[in-house]
């Protein structure tokens, strides 16, 4: 699904260069459910943004479902984000004027779907997140977990092969969590790919998989059994 | 066009986050605009061509015809006396040709009646095909004698007889009787450059038209230049008018091809030359044939005051873009996370240029409605201050839609680099803010 062979990233100031990704080489196959964590200013949002082609890179190669990312349009770029790709952020990132359904449409208007066609994504992904009856509410009238939730709901909407979540929990008290990273379990059972930055060791283990960097290098990639079995 | 109706409700929700800011930038635009439609309409109007299928076919021809040595101002005279309009019209090279003078008189239908202040174009019949002049009733004099008829202009009808069909009716001009034989329909020569020499190329058109050698023959006095250059009395006009060297006739012929002018060129200088033989022309020949286009430049009737306000408006439309512009780059930068945010989201730098067409066309329609309102209290003002304009304050639709026009590129220019610093800024960075 992802494979990236040494890829590095650096930035660049006049004065210095700092070496945010050194020749970091990951695998992550489709269905997998993987935690990425490591302290903070280890490279963990740079790697989570490459992969989602919001930041370039340096060197080595990143390769989605097969095919490479270097070199592509701006409208390539965009139309991978837009199919393959859901993003959940920390912050949320909706938009404070327009409603529920309004935010979980965006990324859908751009895939030129029709309005039947939209509505039905919409309000499949309403349902999976438990916000239907909230549809025309605005962001700001919903708590965080509810805002989070319906964040999510716009990264499903697209029905994309892989989510990236940037500390989905990590605004989030700890109930709300629970309820967020439930529901990443119960997408990631329907077939769709994650990976989470998190800070928080008790939600990697939930993973099932920990890729660890450090330094921007991966310095360990820990698999867990799944915690149902584990606890079972 | 749903997507593009959802664009425009976008822009709408972003107009509402700002208000003030999106309602400073219409107006700043509308006020650099508004005062350069106003200018524009005036210089425009101006400007115009009022013959363009004609004009380039139309000449004003001078001689340095008269029987002085020039010693210190020796340009050519602008007007030629009555001789040298007979001399000239005798090349036979002219499509069309005809003299003319101005007059005041008046007029009335009876001796009963008050008398109604008239301005008198005193001229010959290829005058109104000259300038393509429509008649709504009769017809032109069949030839250049003299006769005492008139023609009305539809105004002057009105005014007189309360209708147009008045063709054969008596008047009284200056208390002389004249009969109408025909009545123009609505026509307004802009600017009237057949009468350029005397500035009067911003006024109204005359009211009646008189035959040229009827107007000698009434002893009609020109209101506008008149020269003498020997001991013509031109109080005169009647006795005098035709022969001595009094000029006040201005002359404008047709000459419809290159070869046309060029033998007219060739006559006039043959005429002066054959003058200056038989020694009634001391002075260096200095022949002129100007074309109607050239005429206002010519005699330096062009408006200063105009082109002053030209130069001026033009300014200060920059100005209001460079400060519209960077109230829209407030404005957009401020919105940058949301640009960053549709693009992670998946929009193509494309459809986030859609999204800004969208934005250009409402600030557009808004900035169109405020700039014309602008426009329009700027032409009021204008004619105020500068009353011989007011003819040229119109907008016909060529001058409206190229107004148009402008406010759409002006509004894509205050939207255009704002949009594209805010959706090619670094994503991941975009996010953050």
């Amino acid at each position: 699904m992802i494979t990236l062979n040494n890829l590095s990233k650096i930035f660049r100031t006049e004065l210095i260069e700092t070496h945010a990704l050194r020749d970091v080489n990951l695998q992550i196959n489709e269905g997998e459910f993987a935690a990425l964590t490591g302290p903070s200013g280890s490279g963990k949002s740079t790697l989570l943004n490459i992969l989602g082609t919001l930041e370039s890179f340096d060197g080595g190669d990143y390769l989605l479902d097969g095919q490479s990312v270097t070199g592509l349009s701006d409208a390539a770029l965009s139309k991978l984000r837009n199919e393959k790709i859901g993003f959940i952020f920390q912050s949320f990132n909706l938009i404070k004027d327009f409603s529920i359904y309004d935010n979980i449409e965006l990324p859908l208007r751009y895939r030129g779907l029709n309005a039947d066609a939209r509505k039905q994504r919409i309000e499949q992904a309403l349902e999976l997140v438990g916000l239907h009856a909230r549809r025309d509410y605005l962001p700001g009238q919903l708590s965080g977990g509810q805002q989070q939730r319906v964040a999510i709901a716009r990264a499903i909407a697209g029905q994309p092969r892989i989510l990236l979540a940037d500390e989905p929990t990590g605004n989030l008290d700890s109930l709300m969590a629970r309820q967020v990273m439930e529901l990443l379990e119960q997408i990631n059972q329907q077939g769709c790919t994650i990976l989470m930055v998190t800070h928080d060791p008790d939600q990697a283990r939930r993973a099932g998989r920990n890729i660890q960097i450090i330094d921007g290098q991966l310095h360990d990639s820990t698999l867990y059994e799944p915690l149902a079995a584990h606890s079972a | 066009m749903e997507q593009f109706i959802y664009y425009l409700k976008v822009s709408l929700k972003g107009i509402k986050r700002a208000p003030l800011p999106y309602a400073l930038t219409i107006f700043i635009l509308s006020v650099g605009l508004g005062v350069f439609f106003a200018n524009a309409t005036f210089y425009y109007q101006l400007n115009s061509d009022p013959l363009p299928q004609k004009s380039d076919k139309l000449f004003f021809p001078m001689l340095n015809l008269v029987p002085y040595q020039c010693t210190t101002d020796c340009r050519t005279p602008r007007v030629l006396s009555y001789s040298n309009v007979q001399k000239l019209s005798q090349s036979g090279i002219p499509t069309q040709a005809a003299a003319m003078y101005s007059a005041d008189g008046y007029l009335r239908i009876n001796a009963t009646q008050p008398p109604l202040p008239v301005s008198i174009r005193i001229t010959q019949r290829d005058f109104f095909s000259l300038f393509d002049v429509p008649l709504l009733h009769g017809s032109v004099w069949p030839d250049n004698s003299a006769r005492q008829e008139v023609i009305l202009t539809k105004t002057s009808a009105e005014n007189l007889f309360g209708r147009t069909d008045v063709v054969g009716e008596k008047l009284l001009l200056d208390d002389r009787h004249v009969t109408i034989s025909a009545v123009l329909d609505s026509w307004q020569m802009l600017p009237r450059l057949y009468d350029a020499n005397n500035h009067n190329h911003l006024s109204d058109a005359d009211d009646i038209y008189l035959p040229l050698e009827t107007g000698y023959d009434m002893n009609y006095l020109s209101n506008s230049q008149s020269s003498t250059f020997d001991d013509t009395d031109y109080r005169q006009l009647s006795t005098q008018g035709r022969t001595g060297a009094l000029h006040q006739l201005q002359y404008w012929v047709q000459l419809d091809t290159a070869a046309q002018q060029q033998a007219y060129r060739q006559f006039m200088h043959n005429l002066v030359q054959d003058e200056k033989a038989a020694g009634r022309h001391p002075s260096e020949p200095n022949n002129q044939l100007i074309a109607m286009r050239d005429i206002v430049s010519y005699f330096g009737g062009e408006s200063s005051d105009i082109k002053a306000f030209a130069l001026v408006t033009l300014l200060f439309l920059l100005v209001c873009l460079f400060n519209a512009s960077h109230l829209s780059l407030n404005r957009y930068l401020s919105n940058q996370y949301e640009f960053g945010l549709r693009r992670a989201l998946g929009a193509s730098r494309s459809q986030l240029q859609l999204q800004m067409l969208a934005d250009v066309l409402l600030m557009a329609l808004f900035t169109i409605g405020g700039a014309l309102l602008t426009g329009y209290a700027g032409i009021k003002l204008m004619t105020e201050l500068l009353p011989a304009n007011r003819l040229f304050a119109d907008w016909d639709l060529t001058l409206l839609i190229a107004l148009l026009l402008l406010a759409v590129i002006c509004s894509y220019l205050v939207t255009l680099y704002p949009s594209l610093r805010a959706s090619f800024g670094t994503l991941n960075q975009q996010l953050k803010e």
